[in-house]
């Protein structure tokens, strides 16, 4: 039994879960799991959102540690479902170590959707929030397009490899300027209902939601990890309306 | 009727969530049919008058729902959750509380920025409560490192 591989192995299944938004105690879990289905009673896990640490004792004595920095995450539940399914069938059916590299590429090549689809799909959650708050059909027209332009944005700014927060603060700043033309030039009536479903593609409700499991699970620093990216989320997104609602108001008095 | 058509924009919105999370196959209906159930208990709720506890009532739901459902398609379950959860997400909330903000009213900013926290906390409550008490009923996690 190649240990060095085993951790490898191990930490390519937890890399895989953690980078596509599984909560932590999945990752911690899974990989536990990995460890003794190989008969390695002593692995130690400790994952936190921005990296995973590991560390294994060989049955002569020698620890063998890794540790894992995550630079990007995303959230791809197809991809969670997969990484969660083959971590099954590894603890199931115990196949040759160096064939689970090989299955976790696979997953990794998984498609998703193509980009415009998904500029599609932002567009249509604006649209549908708009009239879930209350909008009338015009508004959620006009938030077709603030939508597409939060997509858009988050696209372009991705190539520059912006932060997070900044990235935010420009993406709600063109929805609402957006909003706010259309508003103007009288093709919607409520801005703020336009605005607020342009900008439900950006709140951190899945960060709210997970850093509540997270706590739940005793993955404290995990938890709090994340209920501070949650606020900067927030603070970001009220920020980039912020200036978009600020500036006309100072310069033309609207 | 027209009160509950908030349900169906409910529907729509977390079909195309999942379209951005890259959702496959059955799951998208029934992740959306979630969000759905969810804002129909909490317009179900609203003789409370308090939408604090509406909020709270309609998490516990979607969180049992989720759960429920993770089981018998054998998925994780955080998918159903973070998707159906999002349309009880105060999004709303942040947009006045920023609204009140800037236009210099601050009685109004601090009332509606603390209400928009109750319900992150409803929201939260609500998870804590079915998840830990799916915990004491379903599978001992941690007993292993007990031993």
């Amino acid at each position: 039994m190649n240990y060095d591989d085993l951790i490898s192995a191990a930490t390519d299944v937890g890399y895989l879960l953690l980078r596509n938004g599984a909560e932590i105690y999945r990752v911690e879990d899974s990989m536990q799991r990995i460890f003794r289905a190989y008969g390695v009673e002593t692995g130690e896990v400790f994952a936190i959102p921005t990296c995973i640490f590991v560390t294994i004792t060989t049955p002569e004595g020698k620890s063998i540690t890794k540790i894992k920095r995550l630079y990007t995450r995303g959230t791809d539940l197809d991809k969670v479902d997969q990484a969660n399914d083959l971590c099954r069938r590894i603890c199931r059916t115990c196949p040759d170590v160096s064939s689970i590299h090989a299955e976790v590429e696979k997953i990794n090549r998984r498609p998703v959707y193509d980009f415009w689809t998904q500029v599609a799909a932002f567009a249509m959650v604006a649209f549908s929030f708009t009239l879930f708050y209350g909008g009338t059909l015009p508004d959620a027209f006009c938030s077709l397009f603030c939508g597409a332009g939060v997509k858009l944005v988050n696209h372009f700014m991705g190539r520059f490899q912006a932060n997070a927060f900044f990235t935010n603060i420009v993406a709600s700043c063109v929805a609402a300027t957006i909003a706010m033309l259309a508003v103007q030039m009288g093709f919607g009536a409520n801005l703020d209902k336009i605005i607020i479903g342009a900008l439900m593609n950006l709140v951190p409700g899945i960060v709210i939601t997970s850093f509540m499991r997270d706590i739940m699970g005793g993955d404290l620093i995990a938890g709090l990890i994340r209920f501070v990216e949650s606020l900067l989320v927030a603070t970001a997104i009220a920020i980039g309306a912020g200036i978009a609602l600020m500036v006309p108001r100072l310069i033309w008095g609207v | 009727m027209d009160v509950y058509l908030p349900c169906f924009y409910s529907f729509i919105a977390c079909m195309a969530v999942c379209l951005v999370f890259n959702v496959r196959g059955k799951l998208i209906f029934f992740t959306s049919l979630g969000g759905a159930i969810g804002w129909f208990v909490y317009l179900l709720c609203r003789p409370l008058q308090n939408d604090i506890v509406q909020f709270f009532i309609a998490t516990v739901v979607i969180t049992i729902y989720s759960e429920v459902m993770a089981r018998i398609h054998k998925v994780p379950v955080t998918g159903y959750l973070l998707i159906a959860l999002l349309p009880m997400v105060p999004g709303g909330g942040i947009y006045y509380t920023m609204e009140y903000c800037i236009a210099g009213n601050t009685q109004m900013f601090l009332e509606t920025g603390l209400h928009t926290l109750g319900i992150a906390g409803a929201l939260a409550l609500g998870i804590l409560l079915v998840s830990s008490l799916n915990r004491l009923f379903g599978m001992p996690r941690r007993n292993k490192n007990n031993r």
